[in-house]
């Protein structure tokens, strides 16, 4: 056999292989566009036999998704934002330093960073209520995500500042920079892209955030669209195609910004977790 | 005043500044609470101490009555399944694809990155969707199975006690898979390759060759996997909340979700305190695990 028929061969068999592995969110995009009565259908279809476009404003109209779409925007660009005023500075710090403390430092990131928030919504939703702060769901929404989330976006951060030269910075010094200037002149500008590419991986998760926002947002207008999608889901929904669609409208810009961001996604999280 | 105003401009000063704040804060939302959990499973919490921090010490008594409990056993067990089903599911998948795409073809990156969307999709989606896809009467999985042969009656797999918990694992494994499996090719892609060259000289086989060069060589990577895993099963809240609330009867809870019940549900905070503490302390050792597997990344 050629190189090029293997190549192909391989091609082939990775693409059915993707194709079954993707098969629920295929069936998420069908389910969306079939009508009441194909939805149950017995065999099932595996295309719409007339596409129901309609469902989409529907449910955009009667679940009022616009609101919970925006909360959860707030909620995932406050928590981003705050994660990475906070976090930058300390991976800077954590990979340009090799030492005892650098290491007592990580160690207690990566310790914090695998605790359970469905274990520690308790003591902070009661911490929280203790001290008034349920009063802003929100805010308390992000304080709690950006205290989760940030152990995992240091470590990522951490292993761009590694790939950024030393040689560089203290040139920049001899050159007469204060370490500030050099830091915002020289260093940042270099990991301006791995920096980037962690804050879209935290968007991301913050987005589909469930927990703390099902735990401490009890006002609907306040919640975001993943506590939306839960109260939307009854024991006993018949709604299928209205939910695919909710869940269609939901996941398709995070989906659009990964498929378009793939490589650097891929890359980034990978030289963070394992190395 | 001004020496200190230089040295965080330019010297130590600034590191310590940059460290502080992130560290302080996550000491106060993190560190805290943590402590603030093991407080408050060692007192008494209802609705009407909520606002206050002395409450009645009641020493081991919610632990004890905890483990008095019947249902406490059961999920005990069931958490066990879950995560030994899913760590087994997701890591062998998981290694199967990557060696698949280890043999190079072109395209073969960007396919191996597309299995990723399973992991960026927010949780509550995934479990809306295979909610869906295993609904008894309708689910295309029975139908699947149906026509395959390998079933001839419908399963119930939500409302169905025997099967609701591999329900939520089966979610579960379609949701880490891809992880697994971009981790354990940045594993395979770290072997050099003479060393493959050497066996096949020697005249070992494929499979000689995957016993005693790839397993050996990706053991560090496995060690870590394996206990990333762990804890991010550990955290898998979602998919339970998505497909059967951890019912019916609590066949399919697990100690995660059934803390947040018993707190949220129930307005239980103690026992729900209690719960947490005693899952922290057993992730807090997978993590520990983790860390020593990776710690020739940390040390540099």
């Amino acid at each position: 056999m050629s190189d090029t028929a293997r190549d192909r061969l391989m091609f082939v068999i990775a693409l059915i292989m993707a194709a079954i592995y993707l098969f629920p969110l295929y069936w998420m995009y069908i389910t969306a566009l079939k009508s009441g009565s194909e939805m149950f259908a017995t065999p099932p279809t595996f295309w719409p036999s007339v596409p129901q476009w309609s469902t989409y404003a529907y449910v955009w109209e009667s679940r009022g998704m616009g609101r919970y779409l925006w909360n959860s925007l707030i909620i995932a660009s406050g928590a981003v934002v705050l994660i990475t005023v906070l976090g930058v500075g300390c991976a800077y710090v954590l990979a340009r330093y090799r030492n005892a403390w650098v290491d007592i430092g990580l160690f207690l990131i990566l310790m914090l960073q695998v605790l359970p928030a469905s274990l520690m919504i308790t003591p902070i939703f009661v911490g929280f209520s203790q001290i008034g702060m349920l009063e802003y769901p929100r805010l308390a929404v992000i304080i709690a995500i950006a205290a989760k989330s940030m152990p995992f976006f240091v470590v990522l951060v951490r292993a761009t500042f590694m790939a950024v030269p030393m040689e560089l910075e203290e040139a920049a010094l001899v050159d007469g920079n204060s370490r500030v200037g050099a830091f915002f002149n020289i260093v940042l500008p270099l990991a301006r892209n791995g920096i980037l590419v962690s804050a879209i991986l935290i968007f991301m998760q913050a987005f589909g955030e469930f927990v703390y926002s099902k735990s401490i947002i009890q006002a609907v207008e306040l919640q975001p669209a993943s506590v939306g999608l839960n109260s939307f889901m009854g024991p006993n929904t018949n709604e299928w195609n209205n939910i695919m669609a909710y869940a269609t409208i939901y996941v398709t810009p995070i989906l659009a910004i990964f498929v378009l961001l793939q490589r650097r996604i891929v890359s980034g999280l990978t030289s963070g977790a394992i190395k | 005043m001004k020496r200190l105003l230089s040295s965080i401009r330019d010297g130590r000063g600034f590191d310590v500044v940059l460290v502080a704040f992130p560290l302080g804060f996550l000491f106060l939302m993190a560190g805290l609470p943590l402590l603030y959990n093991v407080l408050m499973s060692f007192q008494e919490v209802d609705m009407f101490s909520l606002g206050t921090f002395l409450r009645p010490f009641v020493g081991l008594k919610n632990y004890r009555d905890l483990f008095a409990q019947p249902e406490t056993l059961p999920i005990l067990v069931n958490t066990a399944i879950f995560v030994t089903g899913s760590i087994a599911g997701q890591f062998l998948l998981g290694f199967g694809l990557a060696l698949f795409f280890w043999v190079n073809f072109p395209g073969a990156s960007w396919l191996r990155g597309l299995f990723l969307v399973s992991w960026v999709m927010p949780g509550l989606v995934v479990g809306a969707i295979w909610n869906w896809i295993l609904s008894g009467d309708f689910g295309v999985l029975n139908f699947i199975l149906r026509e395959s042969g390998v079933i001839s009656g419908n399963i119930f797999w939500r409302s169905d006690p025997n099967y609701s918990l591999y329900a939520v694992i089966m979610a579960n494994i379609w949701l880490g898979t891809a992880f697994n499996m971009i981790l354990l090719s940045v594993g395979l892609s770290g072997i050099p390759t003479d060393l493959y060259e050497a066996a096949e000289l020697d005249g070992a086989n494929a499979w000689q060759r995957f016993w005693t060069i790839t397993l050996p060589m990706m053991r560090s990577t496995i060690g870590a996997i394996i206990a990333l895993g762990l804890i991010f099963t550990l955290q898998q809240f979602d998919l339970f909340a998505a497909i059967t609330s951890g019912g019916p009867n609590n066949s399919s809870n697990v100690t995660q979700y059934w803390a947040w019940e018993q707190s949220f549900r129930q307005y239980d905070f103690a026992k729900g305190a209690t719960i947490s503490v005693l899952m922290i302390i057993f992730v807090m050792i997978a993590s520990v695990v983790y860390v020593r597997s990776t710690r020739h990344e940390v040390r540099g």
